[in-house]
């Protein structure tokens, strides 16, 4: 390419009277290839799922429009809330809200030894560290309603399989990030500590849990409204809450009732979002 | 592609011969927020002059230099360049006289994540049909000017690099060369070297005191260094809260009259050193 | 609590009343959410054994004849994923241009931006369960599901990304005499663009959970197996969904996080030095 480039200016030059000069271009690195790797992967990825034989998804525009002018009488539905819904659902917001907030709290009291295990400088001993770090996520790794689901085939429907849902579920968002910014931060305080020959829990109840409180704050207030997004939804599964009221109502279509229910699920995460913007700019 | 007939956009006239004059007739500036940047200043600039613009900062300078190629519209008074006024001037029009005055900043402002040489090629644009730019199509002329531009301030080497891992000083090169790749007719700088280090800013003056000497150009300083705008200019003025309060000779300028200017003792950092 | 140690000089210890209140009055309000759950506490303590005896039945010898039609649902949620995800980015991307402050009218972006907010608001499931409803259950309109909830969120990260890029380029761009366009094309797209293309991905890493989710709720997938299976109460058969779900999730994570870092740290040069004396004016 560099050379096509060069040459390219040369015909202008030959029009030119200046005189040549010597110039050193360096060749031009090519990633053509690399590129066209990347696109390829792209493409084939892209291809294999829209294959069905293999697992692939249908793309059916057909279905979808017979199924829309079915369904469209819904959506009309559901901006006409049914005010007069509202009082039943009061019970079930607040046990969404309930909810919420003991799993954030257990979850709170079980993260911070937890943490201090995942973390680099507050666990030096490899082996526990690392069983620590892949437990969590495997926890991470599983859907909050895939949990949900197996938990209320297990131990029966009600509040108590989202309890322990949102529990696991913050146990791992927490232990994950605070354990991570522990991990990335500047630990000379520790040092100090260590020179003052004492014991890793001595060092870590003095130094990194003061030094860490406003991580951990933020983490679980972060997992707080986490909580009352995912706690609106575990009822689907029967774990309960508002969703499972959410569930029924549109089981039966009553599009005016659900608009209803989204509209206070709507305002109570904002306000949730609001109360926790502000504890975070006191705390932090 | 190559062999692709050039528009009229983009030839070029030779910029030696074409450097121009700035005249600011009374002009002021009040942004929308209230702040008034520049009070009835007037300023008459000779083509091939080398001028720097000394104030503290929030004195107007970056106002001042910004109001001749029309980033910042003027609230009352005129400024002409060259054969152009600027006020009044907008869009397509705008955009083309901007094409004949090279511009340098203190952040450099380059894409980073792109290589020097569409970097370089960016100072093409004013003279480039819009679809050419867009799809990234460029002349036999247009690459031929970046490339000498950036073998005229000594980095063509880097030509491939990405600008985000160059030094500052190879950034501040880098975007001279876009500058020089517009064939200006002007040359404005604001603050040029007041993310470098000693050194690298010696040598960036000189790269423009060279471009002063060796093409001609008009070229328009600011900087808040009195040792720099003594060594390398050859007229200065000086600027205080908006107003102009120095207008001379900028190897005679006194101490005091950097005191005056900056309206305080003058301290050690007002001086680079080297 | 440590008045008993009243150090004998002053300055006295600094007033912690205000703290002490705050934990009392949380701790009270956490206590009230407990008592005030309708769950029967006793069986709290019953959890761990129960969840130990279904692990036992669940991993201690999964069902592996059915890994094939296992794999074949978890490929389905993953390419629910990635349409899903595929069709946000292209909505969101031009949208969410238009809510930048600088590029888009007020009377556009405002707008936008409310839309954002209460997409984002609801939680996602929640969206896509509706519009299931409507489009009918099946992968395909599950796709299309996840590319409209994401939107809320995704929006926001392309315009806070466009609005973040550092303003110096655009402004040299336009120094040098050029169009709006072109402060597009060659200031802000090279600035956003690797962050746009990594939220993209990380839009296909939040779906995958998503999917599964969807599936519980019938759009196919993983997580219609999952639910069906759970319903029979094979749970050697739900062990294995439940592994397979873990492991190739995490892998997808790992592909997907190490293409974003490539991203975000750019393209690895590869520059060789050797050096072609060329003629030129």
């Amino acid at each position: 390419m560099s050379t096509r480039l060069i040459g390219a200016s040369a015909d202008s030059v030959e029009a030119a009277t200046a005189p040549l000069r010597a110039l050193d271009l360096p060749p031009r690195p090519r990633n053509r290839a690399r590129n066209g790797l990347a696109i390829a992967a792209f493409a084939l990825f892209t291809i294999a799922t829209c294959v069905p034989a293999i697992g692939g998804i249908e793309v059916d525009l057909g279905a979808l429009v017979r199924n829309w002018s079915n369904g469209s009488g819904l959506l009309v539905q559901l901006i006409q809330p049914d005010f007069s819904f509202l009082p039943r659902t009061l019970e079930p917001i607040l046990e969404t809200l309930q909810m919420a907030l003991v799993g954030a709290a257990a979850a709170a009291l079980v993260s911070v030894p937890l943490t201090l295990w995942a973390a680099a400088p507050t666990n030096p001993n490899g082996v526990t560290r690392h069983a620590v770090r892949t437990v969590i996520n495997v926890l991470r790794a599983v859907p909050d309603l895939v949990y949900a689901t197996v938990l209320v085939a297990m131990i029966g429907v009600g509040a108590l399989p989202g309890l322990v849902t949102l529990f696991l579920f913050n146990v791992g968002v927490v232990v994950k990030l605070v354990s991570e910014a522990i991990d990335s931060g500047d630990h000379a305080y520790m040092e100090a500590g260590r020179a003052a020959g004492g014991s890793q829990l001595q060092i870590n109840r003095a130094t990194a849990l003061p030094q860490s409180w406003p991580l951990f704050a933020n983490q679980w207030l972060y997992a707080l409204e986490l909580n009352v997004r995912i706690s609106a939804i575990l009822g689907i599964v029967g774990a309960g809450g508002i969703g499972r009221l959410l569930d029924e109502r549109r089981a039966f279509y009553a599009y005016d009732d659900v608009a209803i229910i989204v509209l206070e699920i709507l305002v109570v995460v904002v306000l949730i979002e609001l109360v926790s913007t502000t504890l975070r700019r006191r705390l932090v | 592609m190559r062999s692709a007939p050039q528009r009229p956009e983009a030839e070029v006239t030779p910029s030696a011969s074409g450097s121009w004059s700035i005249r600011l007739d009374d002009v002021s500036v009040t942004y929308p927020n209230g702040t008034t940047a520049l009070r009835n200043v007037s300023l008459d600039i000779a083509p091939g002059e080398m001028v720097s613009i000394v104030g503290l900062s929030g004195s107007g300078k970056s106002t001042l230099i910004r109001t001749i190629n029309g980033l910042v519209p003027v609230t009352s008074g005129t400024v002409a360049v060259g054969p152009h006024t600027v006020n009044g001037m907008r869009g397509r029009r705008l955009r083309s006289l901007r094409g004949h005055i090279g511009m340098i900043f203190q952040g450099f402002n380059l894409a980073d994540r792109t290589d020097v040489y569409r970097n370089v090629l960016v100072g093409r644009f004013a003279h480039t049909p819009i679809y050419r730019s867009l799809l990234g199509i460029t002349t036999a002329h247009d690459r031929e000017l970046a490339l000498r531009s950036l073998d005229s301030v000594g980095i063509l080497d880097k030509v491939w690099t990405r600008a985000g891992q160059l030094s500052g000083g190879q950034k501040q090169r880098v975007a001279i060369a876009r500058a020089l790749t517009q064939e200006p007719s002007v040359m404005l700088a604001d603050e040029p070297v007041a993310s470098l280090d000693p050194p690298t800013a010696h040598a960036v003056m000189n790269d423009l005191r060279r471009v002063n000497a060796e093409k001609g150009l008009t070229v328009l300083v600011n900087i808040h260094l009195m040792d720099l705008a003594r060594m390398y200019t050859t007229r200065m003025i000086g600027l205080r809260d908006g107003r102009l309060v120095y207008d001379g000779p900028a190897a005679e300028a006194a101490e005091s009259d950097f005191e005056q200017i900056y309206g305080r003792p003058i301290q050690p950092d007002d001086r680079l050193g080297s | 609590m440590n008045a008993r140690t009243a150090p004998p000089l002053p300055p006295s210890r600094p007033s912690r009343t205000a703290a002490s209140l705050w934990a009392i009055v949380v701790g009270g309000v956490v206590i009230a959410a407990t008592v005030g759950l309708r769950i029967d506490w006793s069986e709290l303590g019953d959890v761990p054994g129960d969840v130990l005896r279904y692990s036992t039945l669940m991993f201690a010898d999964p069902n592996w004849e059915r890994l094939p039609r296992a794999l074949f649902e978890m490929w389905r949620s993953i390419s629910m994923a990635w349409i899903g995800a595929i069709l946000c980015v292209i909505v969101s991307i031009p949208l969410g241009m238009l809510a930048a402050g600088n590029v888009g009218p007020s009377w556009v972006r405002l707008p936008l931006r409310v839309v954002f907010a209460i997409i984002r608001a609801v939680p996602e499931v929640i969206i896509a369960l509706l519009l299931l409803t409507v489009t009918g259950l099946t992968p395909f309109t599950g796709a299309l599901a996840l590319g409209i909830a994401g939107i809320g969120t995704q929006g926001k990260w392309v315009y806070e990304t466009i609005e973040s890029a550092q303003e110096g380029a655009s402004e040299a761009v336009r120094a040098a005499g050029g169009s709006t366009a072109e402060v597009a094309r060659w200031a802000l797209w090279p600035a956003v663009a690797p962050a746009l293309m990594s939220f993209a991905l990380y839009r296909f890493e939040i779906n995958i959970r998503t999917s599964a989710v969807l599936g519980l709720v019938g759009a196919g997938g993983v997580g219609s197996m999952l639910a069906n299976y759970t319903n029979f109460r094979e749970w050697d058969t739900v062990g294995m969904l439940l592994i397979v779900v873990v492991v190739v999730t995490m892998i997808m994570d790992a592909i997907s996080g190490a293409i974003r870092r490539r991203i975000t740290g750019g393209p690895r040069i590869t520059e060789k030095r050797s050096r072609h004396v060329v003629g030129i004016r």
